[in-house]
C-alpha cells in the first residue's frame, strides 16, 4: 500500500503531468502526420527522456506511443494514407466511410476502441504480470536463454514476408549486439580500434537510423508529398457511437483480448495485431462480405487491437526484459538507463516506481479521450502540416539525438550508418523488428548461454535438465519445427481429399 | 535480381564475420570462446544468403531464356540521388560542424533539404534560422549538451 501511495506522489506532480500532456500533444502529431511512425516518435524521444526522472520519462513514452497509435487514424480516414502502420489494416473501410461524410463517426469510434483496448491491455498487464514475475523468480540462465531464443524466434516467424529476410535482419541485429569487449574473455569484438566501441553499440542511435533517417530516406527518394485534402466532414464525432457499441461490443472484447495476447509475442507489434484481429473480426462475422466497403465492425476489431497491443507488448518487458515489440525494445533500454532494470525484481521494488507505471498507463489511455477528440475536431491542423517542411526538421533532431546519448560523434556515424543499410533493406521489403530484438536481445541470449556453460562445465544437455527449461527449449524446437509440420499437415490433407472419392 | 544481389552481399558478409571471428582468442579454462557467438552469426549469414539468392535462381533462369520478360528498369536514378542527401548532409554536420558550429549546419541542412521539396525561400530561410536556434538551444543549453559552438560563439 505504501508503494502504490509512492507511486500516486511520483505521477500526480506538476512535472509529470504536464509531460504526460505535451507527449500527448507530441503522440496525435506524430500520429496523424503520414510517414512518421510511433516507433519513430519514441526514438526521438529518447535523448530527451535521458535527462528527466524514470516516473516521466516512462510516462512521455508510454503516451507518446499511445496517442500516436490512435493518431494515425486520422490520417488513414481522410487520406487513405495510415499514420503510423497500425492502422493500415483497415484504411479502406475508414476512408469509404469517410467518402460517405462519416469521418467523424469513423474516428470516434476509433478513439474508442482504442482507449477501450489501452485500458484492457493495461488492467492484463497490471493483474498478469506480478504473477508471472513469481514465476520468473525462479527462473536462471537456463531459462533466460531459452526465453530470449523464443523471443528471436518468434521475430523470424510472426513477421509479415519472407521468412528469410526476417532472419537475416535478425542476425544484423545480432552481430550488432556483438560488437564491443566480450563479457567472458574480455576480447574486444568487431571495435576496428574505435576506444567508443568497447562498451558496444550503443542502440538509441541504433534506433534513430533504423526507424527515423531510414524514414526520412525513403521520404526523399519519393514524391509524393500527399497533401491535398480533399473534404472535411462535419459530422457528430459520439452520436452514432452508443449504437455501433451496442453491435459491436464483443468485437472489441475479442480485438482487445488478440491485440495483447499479440502484443506480447516479441517481434509482433499493434501493426501485425491490428491485421490479425481484423482476419479474425472478418473470418467470424456475419456480414463478412461488407468488411474492406466501409463497414465500422473491422475499425472496432483492429482499432481495439493495436491499442491494447501496445499496452501488451510491455508485459513482457517488464516481466522477462524480453520486449513485445520496437517501442519496448527502446523501453528497455530507457527503463536500464533510468536503474530500472527490467525483471521480475522490477515488482519487488519498494520505490513505487512499478504503480507508477501503472498508473501512467491508465492516465495516458485516459487522456486520449479528451484530446483525441480535439484532434478529430482540429484534424485539417495535423495532415495539412507539410511533410517538405517537417522532415529537414527531424533529420536536425536526429543528428542532435545521436550525439547527445554520449556527446560522442561515432554515434553519429552509427546512426548514419545504420540508417543507410536499413533504407536499403527497407526497400527490399526486409523487416525491421527483429533486427531491434536481436540487438536487444542478442547479450541477453550470449550471457546466458555462457554462464549456463559455466555452470554447466560445458555440458549442452543441461539446458533439458530443468523442468521449466525444459518446456521453454521444446517450445523453441516446435516453433522451429512447425513449417514442416505445416507442410506436412497440408500434404497428408491434400493426400486424404484425393483418397477419399476412390473409397467411396 | 536485387534479392539476389543482396543475398550474395549477404554471404560475403558471413565469409568476412567467420574470417575475423576466426582470430578470436580461446580460453583452455572455456569449451565456448569469444568467437562462438560470431562464427554462428556469421554462418547464418552465409545460409541466410544462399537461400535469398538460391530463391531467386529460377526467376534468373526465365529471364535470360527469355521465357519471362525482363523486370523493367525501377531505377530512378534522380530519387535514389535525392534519398541520399540526407545522408551527404550528415557527413557535411560531422565535418564541418567542429568549424561552423551546430546552429549554422543545423540551419544550412535544413534550408538545404527544404529547397530541393520546393519550399519557398522566405518560408525555407525562415524556418531554418528559427528552428535551427530552436534545437541549438533546447539542447545545449536546457539539455546542456556541448554541441560545438564553431565560429558563431557569440551566443556565449
Amino acid at each position: 500500500m505504501e508503494a502504490f501511495l509512492l507511486g500516486l506522489q511520483l505521477v500526480f506532480n506538476v512535472e509529470t503531468m504536464l509531460v504526460i500532456f505535451a507527449a500527448a500533444i507530441f503522440g496525435v502529431f506524430v500520429g496523424a502526420v503520414p510517414g512518421l511512425t510511433a516507433t519513430m516518435a519514441v526514438a526521438l524521444l529518447v535523448p530527451i527522456t535521458f535527462y528527466m526522472d524514470p516516473t516521466p520519462a516512462i510516462a512521455a513514452i508510454v503516451t507518446t506511443s499511445a496517442m500516436a497509435i490512435f493518431a494515425g487514424d486520422i490520417p488513414a480516414t481522410y487520406l487513405n494514407i495510415p499514420g503510423t502502420p497500425s492502422s493500415a489494416a483497415y484504411v479502406n473501410d475508414s476512408h469509404l466511410l469517410a467518402h460517405k461524410g462519416r469521418a467523424r463517426e469513423t474516428l470516434g469510434m476509433n478513439l474508442i476502441c482504442s482507449v477501450f483496448g489501452g485500458l484492457f491491455g493495461t488492467l492484463i498487464l497490471v493483474f498478469v504480470s506480478p504473477s508471472l514475475a513469481e514465476v520468473a523468480l525462479q527462473f536462471s540462465s537456463f531459462e533466460y536463454f531459452w526465453l530470449a531464443l523464443l523471443g528471436l524466434s518468434c521475430s523470424i516467424f510472426i513477421s509479415i514476408g519472407s521468412r528469410v529476410k526476417a532472419f537475416l535482419s535478425l542476425m544484423i541485429g545480432l552481430l550488432l549486439s556483438t560488437v564491443g569487449l566480450d563479457m567472458m574473455s574480455g576480447a574486444p569484438r568487431f571495435t576496428f580500434g574505435i576506444p567508443d566501441l568497447m562498451g558496444g553499440v550503443n542502440f538509441i542511435p541504433v534506433m534513430i537510423g533504423m526507424f527515423a533517417l531510414n524514414e526520412l530516406m525513403l521520404f526523399y527518394g519519393s514524391r509524393n508529398e500527399g497533401r491535398e485534402l480533399p473534404y472535411l466532414s462535419k459530422d457528430s464525432v459520439f452520436k452514432q457511437a452508443p449504437k455501433h457499441i451496442k453491435a459491436y461490443w464483443p468485437n472489441m472484447i475479442r480485438g482487445s483480448s488478440i491485440g495483447t495476447l499479440i502484443g506480447a509475442l516479441p517481434g509482433a507489434g499493434a501493426d501485425i495485431a491490428a491485421w490479425i484481429s481484423y482476419a479474425v473480426g472478418k473470418g467470424r462475422s456475419k456480414q463478412k462480405q461488407n468488411y474492406g466497403t466501409g463497414h465500422v465492425e473491422g475499425i472496432v476489431d483492429a482499432s481495439s487491437a493495436n491499442n491494447s497491443g501496445i499496452s501488451g507488448a510491455w508485459v513482457p518487458a517488464l516481466v522477462f526484459g524480453i520486449p513485445g515489440d520496437s517501442i519496448t525494445a527502446i523501453v528497455i533500454g530507457v527503463l536500464y538507463m533510468k536503474g530500472m532494470n527490467p525483471g521480475p525484481t522490477i515488482f519487488m521494488d519498494g520505490t513505487g516506481l512499478i504503480y507508477a507505471l501503472f498508473i501512467v498507463f491508465f492516465l495516458a489511455n485516459l487522456i486520449m479521450l479528451p484530446i483525441g477528440y480535439a484532434a478529430i475536431k482540429s484534424a485539417k491542423v495535423f495532415i495539412l502540416t507539410p511533410r517538405k517542411i517537417l522532415m529537414p526538421i527531424i533529420l536536425c533532431f536526429c543528428i542532435v539525438g545521436a550525439f547527445s546519448i554520449n556527446n560522442s560523434i561515432t554515434d553519429v556515424w552509427i546512426m548514419l550508418l545504420i540508417g543507410f543499410i536499413a533504407s536499403i533493406l527497407a526497400r527490399c521489403d526486409f523487416p525491421m523488428a527483429p533486427a531491434i530484438l536481436g540487438l536487444v536481445l542478442g547479450t541477453t541470449l550470449e550471457n546466458s548461454f555462457m554462464s549456463s556453460m559455466l555452470k554447466s562445465n560445458g555440458d549442452l544437455l543441461s539446458f533439458f535438465s530443468r523442468p521449466i527449461s525444459a518446456g521453454l527449449g521444446a517450445l523453441v524446437i516446435l516453433l522451429w519445427l512447425s513449417p514442416l509440420i505445416t507442410m506436412a499437415y497440408k500434404k497428408f490433407k491434400h493426400n486424404s481429399q484425393h483418397k477419399a472419392p476412390r473409397i467411396s | 535480381m536485387r534479392d539476389l544481389l543482396l543475398g550474395l552481399a549477404f554471404m560475403l558478409l558471413g565469409a568476412v564475420v567467420l574470417t575475423v571471428a576466426s582470430q578470436y582468442p580461446t580460453m583452455a579454462s572455456l569449451q565456448y570462446g569469444p568467437s562462438l557467438f560470431p562464427s554462428l552469426i556469421g554462418g547464418g549469414f552465409l545460409i541466410g544468403g544462399l537461400v535469398l539468392s538460391a530463391t531467386q535462381l529460377p526467376t534468373l533462369k526465365r529471364q535470360l531464356s527469355g521465357t519471362e520478360a525482363k523486370v523493367e528498369n525501377i531505377f530512378d536514378l534522380r530519387s535514389v540521388l535525392v534519398s541520399l542527401l540526407p545522408i551527404a548532409l550528415i557527413i557535411f554536420y560531422i565535418f564541418a560542424s567542429e568549424f561552423l558550429g551546430a546552429a549554422l549546419c543545423l540551419a544550412i541542412i535544413m534550408f538545404v533539404l527544404m529547397l530541393v521539396r520546393k519550399t519557398s525561400l522566405p518560408l525555407a530561410l525562415l524556418v531554418s534560422f528559427v528552428a535551427s536556434l530552436t534545437i541549438y538551444f533546447l539542447f545545449s543549453r536546457y539539455l546542456l549538451i556541448p554541441l560545438p559552438e564553431g565560429l558563431l560563439n557569440f551566443w556565449g
